[in-house]
Parts: structure tokens; C-alpha cells; sequence
């Protein structure tokens, strides 16, 4: 049980997909614009990267390892035409608003990362508590940037005005370079707030990304 | 307060300095901008003063703040943050809300400056980046025809673009020169802003060549257009004096960390900015592109900063660029 627990909450925090990973971007600059787009997204993403990793955690002894690659982007394509079609038939306007980047799931780094790192290493529980948490941590990440540039931008959150009467909406921030911006601001305060914790605990401060090298092994190094 | 890690290591004692600080030429720039601040005072009022102070005014805390998160030692008394803020002001109309000019002239030293590592690192010039985000944000507040009218002057480049060549036919180029027209508050003084340019290439504290290859860029292309058909193009003339032309090729292309390092690399620089300014004035949708016009060129400098001599002793066919 801690050992699942491990391996869903490092996906909330210490391996948080967007900001500490750095994976999944396109869906993160692109449908972020307001709160509702950014957790719609991030739900189509835990279903998704939840059956991708058992079902990939189920066949990995199946799988040759020359063709592995092949076969995790046809479980997670035929995982996505699933997502696409109940999209259609129960809420087809956020379906319309999504546009592109729902079939774009297909490619998006997160599914392949974990089921390359994650899922093709470990038995089907954990890997589902991988999945699991890393969609969570995505669809936070997602739902806070989406709810960011929402308010600055149209002054409102979920599609309510909260912001006060005198308020002149930060247009910048709902558009395109504002999701950049953000983005780029939002890595920036995490990262200092990592430094400043690492520094209470008498830790040397790092650079750049902070993850192992257990989420990604790209390099081979392993 | 941990001094900056010292970046270049130098050997071999007996040094000479030139003398030359980054103080005294910012003291210098703002010599050259204050005919063009006190011509916009007489012409805006107290508006303008209060917008030109409130733009200083921020970017030299904002820059002390950043100083302070990044623990570094602060460099704010160089004035290069109170000059970018002066600078900034310079382009907003004289109506600006006091909160937009704030934000404008902060995200100016924030994100054009302190997030590339303060000064020097920047590849864009600092001023034109609050500006951007500033008209992309408020499009009515940063509309000088719409947020300036009570004044009795008029917006010159707005109505070429809205109702063609024969609605300029008033304007006489004496009247441009000394900024009775309406545009960024200090941008338009283009008679004081272009004596200040020559006092500033004449103590060589700006690239000459971006200079002349803006103004050279803006008058062929207006050139060409005008000769092609008179009746549908203003005249070069018109072009340079309006606007914030001449503001941009002497104070904001001339920025030393967003433009390329070596004569024709500027030179072209400048040429691009010139030709893209009446590029967007002719076709796109902004009345006056001179901003966005820098900001492109300013993207394009490292790619010009390629074009190098050969180093000496290597061979002509051999490649130099590695």
C-alpha cells in the first residue's frame, strides 16, 4: 500500500507533470485558455493515461522491445478514439473548444513517457496508481494555469465574473503569448520555491529540472 | 546580498579604462530625451509629467524588487530601470490610466530585463516589451485616437491608415517636426528627439548605423511606395515625422543588448526595422508599426550577428562559421 501511494502522489507534486517534468506542453500552452477547457482536457488525459499504463503493464511481457514503442502508441490511439467518441456524444461543446488537441493526445509525451518509464518496468497496480496520479497532478496543473489565465484575462473562473467592478481584463493573458508567459512565470516561482525549501533544509539549491532520471531514462544512461 | 559571480576573467594587470560607464550614458540618453519630455509637456500638460514620472517611477522599483527576490546586489542607481521607464512612457498617450502605465513600465523591467539576468542579457528592447503586452491587453486605453479625444490635435497615421492621402493633405511637415500631432506622448517630438539622437551619435553613445539604416529602411521603402502611385501613398517625408519613427531609430533600435554587435550587421538591422515599419503601416492593421517593427528586427539580430569577418590567417574557401 505505501509503495502504491509512493507511486500515485509523486505525480502531485514531486514529479508533477507539466512544471516539474516538462512533458505535455502542447495541450498546456494551447487549450489553457479558461479553467473549464484546462479540466476538461486533464480528465480525457487520467482516462486515458490510466488504462494506457494497465494496459500496457498487463501485455509487457508480450511485447517485443523492438516493436514496444509501435505497440504503446496503438493501446493509447485506441484509448483516445474512445475518449474522442464519448467527448462527441456527452459534452460536444467542450469537445468543439478542445478541437485538435483531443486526437492529439494520441502524441502527447506524458502516455508515452509513462508507459515507456513506468508501466513497461512495474505490474499493473502500480502502474495504475502512476497513471492515476500523474492525470490528477496534469489536470491540476491544467485547471490552475487554465483558472490563471482566465482571470487575468476575462476576469472570470469557470465562466463566473469574480473579479471586481473595476477590474480592465488582462487581454494578454488569454491569448497565445500569455500562455507562454504564464507558463515561463509559473516554472520560475516553483522553481524558487523548491530552492527555498531545499535551502531551510541546509540543501545545496539546483538548477534546472529536478526530477530523477527514474521518470525518463531518454538518454539511455540507464 | 551575495555580489554577481564575476563572468569574465581578465589577466595580465596594466589596464586602461575608456571611461566610459553605463551611467554616463544613460545620463546621456536622458539628456537627449528631455527637449522631446518638455516639448510633450507643453503640448499634453500635466498628463503627460504625470505619466512620464509614474513610468520612471516603477520601473526603478520594480527593478529594485526583482534585485532583492534574485539576492542580488542592486544595480538600480545605474539608471538604465529609469531610463527604460522613461522610455516606455514615451510611447503611451498622455490619457494612459495611471495602473496601465505601472504594469506597463514593471512588465518592461521584468520581462524585458531581470528575466533574461538584468542588464545586457536582454534580446529584446526592454521598453517595447511592456508595450506590446500593454496593446495587446488594452487596445482602448493604448488607441490614442479614442483615448485622446478632447485634445484638439489629431492622429495623423490613424487617419492615413482609415481614410488615405487625402485626409493628411493638413498636416505641413514644420507643424509634425515640432510634435503638434498626436501619438506616444514623447514619440511624436520628432524635431527634439532627432536633435537629441545626433547629440547622442555624435558622443558615440549609440550605434550610428542602426540608426541610419532605420531611417534609410523607412525612407526608401515610403520612397518606393509614393513613386509607385502618389495618389494612394503619403510621402517619405510624412512617414519619418510621424509616428515614432524617429524615436525608434535613435533610442529604441539603438538599445545595446537586443542589436547586433558590428557595422553591417547594425546596419542592416536598422535597414530591417525601417522597411518593416512602413511594411505594417501600408498593410497591416496597426497605425503606426514602428514598435512592432523593432521587436521583429530585434528577433532577427543574432541571426545577422552571424555575418562575421573572416578570422584573420584562415583560408577564403575554408568556412568560417562554425
Amino acid at each position: 500500500m505505501n509503495k502504491l501511494w509512493k507511486e500515485f502522489s509523486k505525480g502531485l507534486w514531486k514529479d508533477l507533470p507539466p512544471f516539474k517534468l516538462v512533458l505535455g506542453l502542447c495541450p498546456v500552452l494551447a487549450v489553457t485558455s479558461t479553467a473549464e477547457n484546462g479540466f476538461g482536457m486533464g480528465m480525457a488525459v487520467i482516462f486515458v493515461l490510466t488504462l494506457s499504463n494497465l494496459l500496457v503493464s498487463l501485455v509487457r511481457n508480450l511485447i517485443p522491445a523492438k516493436v514496444r514503442i509501435a505497440c504503446f502508441i496503438v493501446i493509447a490511439a485506441s484509448l483516445v478514439v474512445a475518449v474522442e467518441l464519448l467527448m462527441q456524444a456527452y459534452v460536444y461543446p467542450l469537445y468543439q473548444q478542445l478541437g485538435i488537441f483531443v486526437p492529439l493526445i494520441v502524441v502527447n509525451c506524458i502516455i508515452l513517457g509513462r508507459a515507456e518509464a513506468f508501466a513497461s518496468k512495474n505490474p499493473p497496480l502500480p502502474a495504475i496508481a502512476d497513471g492515476l496520479g500523474m492525470g490528477i497532478g496534469f489536470t491540476m496543473s491544467l485547471t490552475f494555469l487554465g483558472g490563471l489565465r482566465e482571470f487575468f484575462g476575462h476576469g472570470q473562473l469557470f465562466g463566473h465574473h469574480v473579479a471586481w467592478a473595476g477590474f480592465e481584463p488582462v487581454s494578454f493573458m488569454a491569448e497565445a503569448p500569455g500562455a507562454f508567459v504564464s507558463l515561463g512565470l509559473l516554472l520560475c516561482a516553483m522553481n524558487y520555491f523548491t530552492n527555498l525549501q531545499r535551502k531551510r533544509k541546509g540543501l545545496a539549491p539546483i538548477d534546472g529540472p529536478t526530477h530523477d532520471c527514474g521518470s525518463c531514462g531518454a538518454c539511455g544512461s540507464k | 546580498m551575495k555580489p554577481l559571480p564575476p563572468t569574465l576573467t581578465v589577466t595580465a594587470p596594466p589596464h586602461a579604462h575608456c571611461g566610459k560607464t553605463v551611467k554616463g550614458r544613460m545620463r546621456a540618453i536622458l539628456i537627449a530625451m528631455m527637449p522631446a519630455a518638455l516639448l510633450a509637456v507643453h503640448h499634453f500638460g500635466m498628463d503627460a509629467l504625470r505619466v512620464m514620472c509614474l513610468g520612471a517611477a516603477a520601473a526603478v522599483v520594480a527593478e529594485f524588487l526583482c534585485d532583492q527576490i534574485m539576492e542580488r546586489r542592486s544595480q538600480v542607481d545605474d539608471l538604465h530601470a529609469f531610463t527604460v521607464g522613461l522610455t516606455f512612457s514615451f510611447l503611451l498617450p498622455a490619457s494612459a490610466p495611471w495602473w496601465m502605465v505601472v504594469f506597463g513600465s514593471a512588465v518592461s523591467i521584468i520581462m524585458g530585463k531581470m528575466i533574461f539576468g538584468g542588464l545586457g542579457g536582454s534580446p529584446l528592447c526592454a521598453p517595447l516589451v511592456g508595450w506590446a503586452v500593454c496593446s495587446l491587453s488594452w487596445p482602448a486605453h493604448m488607441d490614442i485616437n479614442a483615448s485622446m479625444l478632447t485634445s484638439e490635435l489629431n492622429y495623423p497615421l490613424s487617419q492615413l491608415k482609415h481614410f488615405g492621402v487625402e485626409a493628411i493633405k493638413g498636416y505641413d511637415l514644420d507643424s509634425l517636426m515640432v510634435g503638434r500631432q498626436l501619438g506616444g506622448l514623447g514619440a511624436v517630438q520628432t524635431g527634439a528627439l532627432f536633435i537629441g539622437g545626433l547629440f547622442l551619435a555624435i558622443r558615440k553613445h549609440i550605434k550610428v548605423g542602426v540608426s541610419v539604416g532605420m531611417l534609410a529602411g523607412v525612407l526608401l521603402t515610403a520612397g518606393l511606395f509614393r513613386m509607385a502611385d502618389p495618389a494612394q501613398y503619403a510621402s517619405p517625408m510624412f512617414h519619418l515625422l510621424t509616428g515614432s519613427v524617429i524615436f525608434g531609430a535613435f533610442f529604441l533600435a539603438t538599445d545595446p543588448s537586443s542589436s547586433p554587435m558590428r557595422k553591417i550587421p547594425a546596419a542592416l538591422f536598422g535597414l530591417t526595422a525601417g522597411v518593416l515599419v512602413i511594411i505594417i503601416r501600408v498593410y497591416g492593421v496597426y497605425p503606426d508599426g514602428t514598435p512592432y517593427a523593432i521587436l521583429l528586427a530585434n528577433l532577427a539580430a543574432p541571426l545577422l550577428d552571424r555575418i562575421k569577418p573572416k578570422p584573420f590567417g584562415k583560408k577564403a574557401a575554408g568556412r568560417t562559421l562554425t
